[in-house]
């Protein structure tokens, strides 16, 4: 009996460690990059370095400075006072609230779904990373659980699916559910260094990268719009969009991003998408699930 | 059996490998100069390394048009001997049309299409540099 509980304990620990060495430099990486963010953001001091182009009064005037940690799961809002009092302004009567409801409804009514996911509060879980399948974003499991229930209508954009996405998020973060991806085998690691090194990689016929925008570019202006950060970029979906007038998935949005690059969009149930959409939710790790949104 | 997938894999790859080596070589002001090449050499160039971004998933796309429709214009307005292109795309299910100039056309298709190959193999060398922690120091 003795025996038997050493090896059970020394199976689990081994599990523990392999897991764990699965992700260490997924780890580094997340601590780096919210160092990065925590150091940018600290000080108006650091203005001139990171923000060449700003104008003294956005400055002194539009930016919070000192933001740290967990307040990034408001994306550019933390730190745009402007457009964060506007979006406060929205969220006093969400635009999203019968998409919660209607997701209520369609996890209640749609058959299989509750056996597919026995527990709404699961926003944070996702992407995950399955033996045989690869990466499995939210999107994904639900148009699955749909299709094999022979549902159809279900996109893994918008509609049906976002609103099923917004009661998942909706729940999660009334449970104070935190993002909680994990790297649990060889395999995992190389899909989120694939999705890393797409991030970084300068596509389409402005050579601008994910990261031009949303790590070196995070906090400047394009337009009238404050570029948001990575760090904190998948805490917030499904998102609310104005210029949508609609809900929709991260899915969704990546490919906009993906076309403004000047590159002929890569599907939404890409390898190329969900991988991404992998190295994006780890980069989030730890910091409170805090969908559905507005965005503009 | 194995192995011939094996080399049938192998081979496409080293194909690949191939075309993005090639571009990489190119001088695109060069190569894609209509009035020096003229519409058709500078065409060929483009037939030649699009269908090799579109394979690789970094064609190039401006204002709803993908390279390949520029190929495909180009190429019917050079065997109907005409100066402009008409381009026919959809954004959104609604049906759109624009015409440009062939020379603007051409050059613009095979810029795009050795570009999308030269980025990719640059990305190999340059991607690092924009990670925090790793190759972008702050």
């Amino acid at each position: 009996m003795k025996k038997k509980i050493i090896a059970s304990l020394l199976l689990g620990s081994f599990a523990l460690l392999s897991a764990n060495s699965f992700s260490t430099q997924a780890d580094k990486d997340r601590k780096a990059l919210q160092a990065y963010f925590e150091k940018k953001f600290a000080d108006r001091k650091n203005a001139s370095t990171y923000f060449p182009y700003s104008t003294k009064d956005e400055l002194d005037n539009n930016f919070k400075w000192g933001i740290k940690g967990d307040e990034f799961r408001l994306g550019s809002y933390a730190f745009d006072k402007g457009g964060r009092a506007q979006h406060d302004e929205m969220m006093d009567m969400p635009p999203f609230e019968d998409n919660i409801d209607n997701g209520k409804e369609l996890y209640e009514k749609t058959p299989g779904m509750k056996k597919c996911f026995p527990n709404p509060a699961i926003a944070g879980d996702y992407p995950k990373f399955v033996k045989g399948k690869g990466v499995v974003t939210i999107s994904d499991a639900i148009v699955s659980c749909a299709k094999d229930n022979k549902q159809k209508g279900w996109k893994l954009t918008k509609g049906k699916t976002a609103d099923l996405e917004a009661y998942f998020a909706n729940a999660s973060k009334e449970k104070g559910k935190k993002i909680n991806v994990v790297i649990n085998s060889k395999e995992a690691a190389a899909a989120y260094e694939r999705g890393k090194k797409e991030y970084y990689t300068q596509r389409g016929y402005l050579e601008l990268s994910c990261a031009t925008c949303h790590v070196q570019g995070a906090g400047q202006r394009v337009r009238n719009d404050i570029l948001s950060p990575l760090f904190g970029h998948t805490t917030h979906f499904p998102v609310y969009r104005l210029k949508w007038q609609g809900l929709g998935t991260l899915e969704r949005r990546i490919k906009g991003c993906n076309k403004n690059q000047g590159e002929t969009p890569h599907k939404p149930g890409s390898t190329w998408t969900k991988e991404l959409i992998y190295f994006m939710g780890y980069m989030s790790n730890g910091l409170p699930v805090d969908g559905p949104d507005i965005r503009k | 059996m194995k192995k011939i997938l094996l080399a049938s894999v192998l081979g496409l790859s080293i194909a690949s490998a191939g075309l993005v080596e090639d571009a990489a070589k190119l001088d695109v002001k060069k190569v894609c100069d209509v009035k020096a090449n003229g519409a058709a050499k500078v065409l060929a160039v483009a037939k030649k390394f699009n269908p090799e971004a579109i394979k690789l998933g970094v064609e190039f796309k401006r204002l709803g048009i993908r390279n390949k429709l520029y190929v495909k214009a180009v190429e019917e307005a050079i065997k109907a001997k005409k100066k402009e292109v008409v381009i026919k795309y959809t954004v959104k299910k609604k049906d759109k049309v624009k015409k440009f100039p062939l020379d603007y056309a051409a050059w613009r298709t095979c810029t795009f299409a050795v570009r999308a190959l030269q980025l990719h193999k640059e990305a190999d060398k340059t991607w690092r540099l924009a990670v925090p922690g790793d190759g972008y120091k702050f």
